[in-house]
């Protein structure tokens, strides 16, 4: 930065501060703040911009904007607050600048743009990056806990299992729900699984195909895959796009399907008294989830 | 350690058996599953049988590579054989000159994440990459 | 190398216990062909479970063999499929439609025992 830039700033900084904070309270960032006590932002903001001066007197200190930037993100204040805030900052000193300054051209101008923006700008790159460091290993470790929630695999009966599905079905999650479903199969000796997809939303070529996919991968293995859950608009749908899927059973409900599954496994529901309403008990509460 | 990890030379029949096996091993050092570990080593044995079948011989050559994800597992499979005529014919499910299922070629490139071909006169070299997740 | 095949009264059981290169896949083709003509047998199990790797040259002479020995009267069951092995057939678009599964050997066996006297 040009010293005599840096002297004037420096000169004027608690100006620049008072204005600064003024800035902050009356502009539309208040939005922001209503869940934070007007005595922490005065706070963290002082401590900001002493951060900004510190920078501009003592040169770049990656620390202490390191320690900044993690606490500002453990506080949980939004990105834009700060960014604005910077904003605000740049144009305030900006202009005191060319307040204090004797003469000034376009040349001039501009140096002072690119000297403001010197100093200003790693600052904001540095928080910028705080964030989105932050929000990567928040949706690496949700993608985790997705995964965990993913595609379980509840056995009900020897060798009956149920696979629910909920949520949208993209490839990476076909892949595991197909890993589960397989590994399930041989872990539960299974030779029937019921994959009902009752809670996912939309299915559309790719989804169906990524289920077909799984049934054909359970059959090779040596089971069998019913296909449970089909409400109307999903069978208009897969109709409509002309999805085959005849080439194994589906059926409407978890309830037809388990009674399938019954029949493919060669048992019956017996029918006296106590025991009948016992299993048709088990069937209904399995519908019901 | 990164880059080049071995090459294994396709001369005869077995040295299938033999590339589908080095790579299933360094496949496993790498840390990848055992599922990818078998996609892997079914992608390796399909390129090594089409170099024995249609090139004569060849070379499967293995590297450590970093990109999309920190470690990805690099097969290029290269050979100075006749070359194939027709690259996008040969990518279509069910193509084979020779009575094959004509799986193999299309069937690599859904084993893998990353396929590229490069095929002329002078013989055909295919790099494939399988990233760890 | 011989994969060994055995009979039980109607049937023959194979179970593939090596790493199955082609030279060892063609001669179980032919081997298995004989035995099915040489013992009149009508259900055949071959059970996979300890084989790693099927990629298309061996899921053709895999599928090719149950053709085959359709055409002389014998059905086959494959057992034992591992996941990651399924998987992999998948990604390869070889779905073996003419193949029949079962989990195991014992259920295979049941399978077969089942169709045929279905018939
Ligand atoms: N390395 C190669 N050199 C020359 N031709 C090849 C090579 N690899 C594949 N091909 C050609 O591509 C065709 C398709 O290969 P592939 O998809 O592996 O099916 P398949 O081996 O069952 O025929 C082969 O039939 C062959 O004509
Ligand atoms: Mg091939």
């Amino acid at each position: 930065m040009n010293p005599e830039y840096k002297d004037i700033l420096l000169t004027h900084s608690d100006d620049i501060i008072r204005k600064w904070m003024d800035d902050l309270e009356d502009s539309k960032l208040r939005d922001y703040k209503s869940t934070i006590s007007d005595e922490m932002i005065e706070q963290v903001n002082r401590e900001f911009v002493n951060l900004i001066f510190s920078i501009l007197k003592d040169g770049h200190s990656q620390k202490s904007i390191e320690q900044f930037s993690e606490r500002i993100v453990n506080l949980g204040w939004p990105l834009g607050y700060l960014t604005e805030g910077m904003q605000s900052f740049r144009t305030i000193c900006i202009k005191s600048l060319m307040e204090h300054l004797d003469e000034h051209d376009k040349d001039g101008f501009l140096q002072i743009m690119e000297d403001i923006n010197h100093w200003v700008d790693p600052i904001k790159n540095e928080l910028v990056d705080a964030y989105s460091s932050n929000w990567t290993s928040i949706i690496s470790l949700q993608k985790v806990a997705l995964q965990e929630l993913s595609a379980p695999l509840i056995p009900v009966l020897d060798g009956v299992t149920i696979m629910p599905l909920v949520g949208t079905i993209d490839t990476d999650r076909a892949k595991l729900i197909m890993e589960n479903l397989l590994d399930g199969v041989i872990k539960h000796r299974a030779d029937v699984v019921l994959i009902d997809i009752t809670g996912v939303p939309v299915v559309d070529t790719m989804v169906a195909h990524h289920i077909i996919q799984a049934a054909e991968a359970v059959r090779l293995i040596g089971a069998t895959c019913i296909l449970v859950g089909i409400r109307p608009e999903i069978a208009q749908t897969i109709v409509n796009l002309g999805i085959d899927l005849s080439k194994f059973p589906t059926k409407s409900s978890l309830k037809r399907g388990f009674e399938k599954a019954l029949e493919i496994t060669d048992r019956q529901i017996v029918s006296n008294g106590e025991e009948k309403k016992v299993i048709d008990d088990i069937i209904q509460s399995i519908d019901k989830e | 350690m990164k880059g080049a990890l071995t090459t294994v030379p396709i001369i005869k029949e077995l040295d299938i058996v033999g590339a589908r096996q080095s790579g299933r091993n360094l496949a496993r050092d790498l840390g990848f599953g055992s599922v990818d570990q078998a996609r892997i080593a079914t992608a390796i044995s399909e390129l090594a049988r089409n170099i024995y079948l249609y090139a004569g011989s060849g070379e499967i050559s293995f590297q450590e590579v970093q990109g999309a994800s920190p470690v990805g597992l690099k097969i290029v499979a290269s050979d100075h054989g006749p070359g194939i005529e027709n690259v996008s014919k040969v990518m279509e499910d069910g193509y084979s000159t020779s009575g094959g299922l004509g799986a193999g070629l299309p069937g690599v490139k859904r084993l893998m994440d990353e396929f590229d071909i490069i095929s002329d006169d002078n013989g055909t070299k295919i790099i494939v990459v399988k990233w760890l997740r | 190398m011989r994969i060994p095949i055995l009979k039980l009264q109607n049937y023959l059981l194979v179970s593939v216990q090596i790493e199955l290169d082609d030279q060892t896949a063609m001669q179980f083709q032919e081997d298995l062909l004989g035995k099915i003509h040489e013992t009149g047998a009508t259900g055949v199990v071959v059970d996979l479970t300890s084989v790693e790797i099927i990629d298309s040259f061996i899921a053709k002479v895999l599928g090719d063999v149950v053709s085959m020995a359709g055409l002389m009267g014998a059905k086959v069951v494959f057992t034992g499929i591992q996941p990651a092995v399924s998987m992999t057939l998948i990604d390869l678009g070889i779905h073996l439609k003419n193949v029949q599964t079962a989990l195991d050997l014992e259920q295979g066996l049941i399978k077969l025992k089942q169709e045929l006297e279905e018939k």
